[in-house]
């Protein structure tokens, strides 16, 4: 999870790595991320959330897809 | 992400102790010192370390209690340094530089480096607004499901 300063440089980041795309946000995304994901990790009543909780927090900032799907999808 | 069913109050009252002290402090702390603070024995603390990582509510380096991530804080030195509060961590990945000012609740200004080109970048946090560093991308390789696969990875 790292930060780049363009697309151009992405780009040239994954071919250098011979990696596939991930999935890109910007700073301002990934900081509300990082806020409602962190905020309270240090609070004295922290509790581990759940699966179904971490994900609606991707969902809700538009995080979707396969991609950002924290378990497997049930076996069909 | 944690594994809500691995662990205990026991484990969640440790895991508490071992972030406020860490955050107080400093320093990484060991299963010895949170077994006296907390006069448990050291056995059974050393075991609630053990159960914590696997539910990834902390990270130990490999066949050893020693911690190497009380997320989002590193406990190893790395490319992204966060300062907040008159203090100075470091963060696992970009995400959790971001992370940090969130968890303290406090300003940040964040030092870390493009990953293409190494060159510096900086982002700062205030009054809890991303006021500098938003021209930045955030890239995440790895599918959601698969972080833990290698979380030093990841």
């Amino acid at each position: 999870m790292v930060f780049l300063r363009s697309e151009e440089r992405l780009e040239r980041w994954l071919a250098a790595g011979g990696w596939q795309p991930g999935a890109t946000t910007t700073a301002v995304q990934l900081h509300e991320l990082a806020r409602r994901w962190w905020s309270s990790r240090l609070q004295p009543g922290w509790r581990p959330r759940t699966a179904a909780e971490s994900q609606a927090i991707l969902d809700d900032l538009g995080l979707t897809g396969d991609f950002w799907q924290l378990t497997s999808p049930l076996p069909r | 992400m944690t594994d809500t069913r691995q662990v205990d109050e026991l484990d969640l009252r440790i895991r508490n102790r071992i972030y406020s002290s860490f955050v107080g402090s400093g320093d990484a702390p060991t299963p010895g010192g949170i077994a006296a603070e907390l006069g448990m024995p050291e056995q059974e603390v050393d075991a609630a370390f053990r159960r914590l990582h696997d539910a990834h509510a902390l990270v130990l380096w490999p066949g050893s209690t020693e911690l190497r991530m009380l997320n989002p804080f590193s406990i190893a030195e790395t490319p992204h340094r966060v300062r907040a509060g008159g203090r100075s961590w470091f963060a696992n990945c970009a995400w959790d530089a971001l992370g940090i000012p969130a968890a303290l609740d406090a300003d940040a200004q964040i030092a870390s480096e493009c990953a293409d080109c190494a060159e510096p970048v900086e982002l700062e946090v205030r009054d809890g607004r991303l006021v500098r560093g938003a021209e930045l991308l955030w890239h995440v390789l790895v599918p959601a499901r698969r972080w833990w696969d290698d979380i030093g990875f990841t």
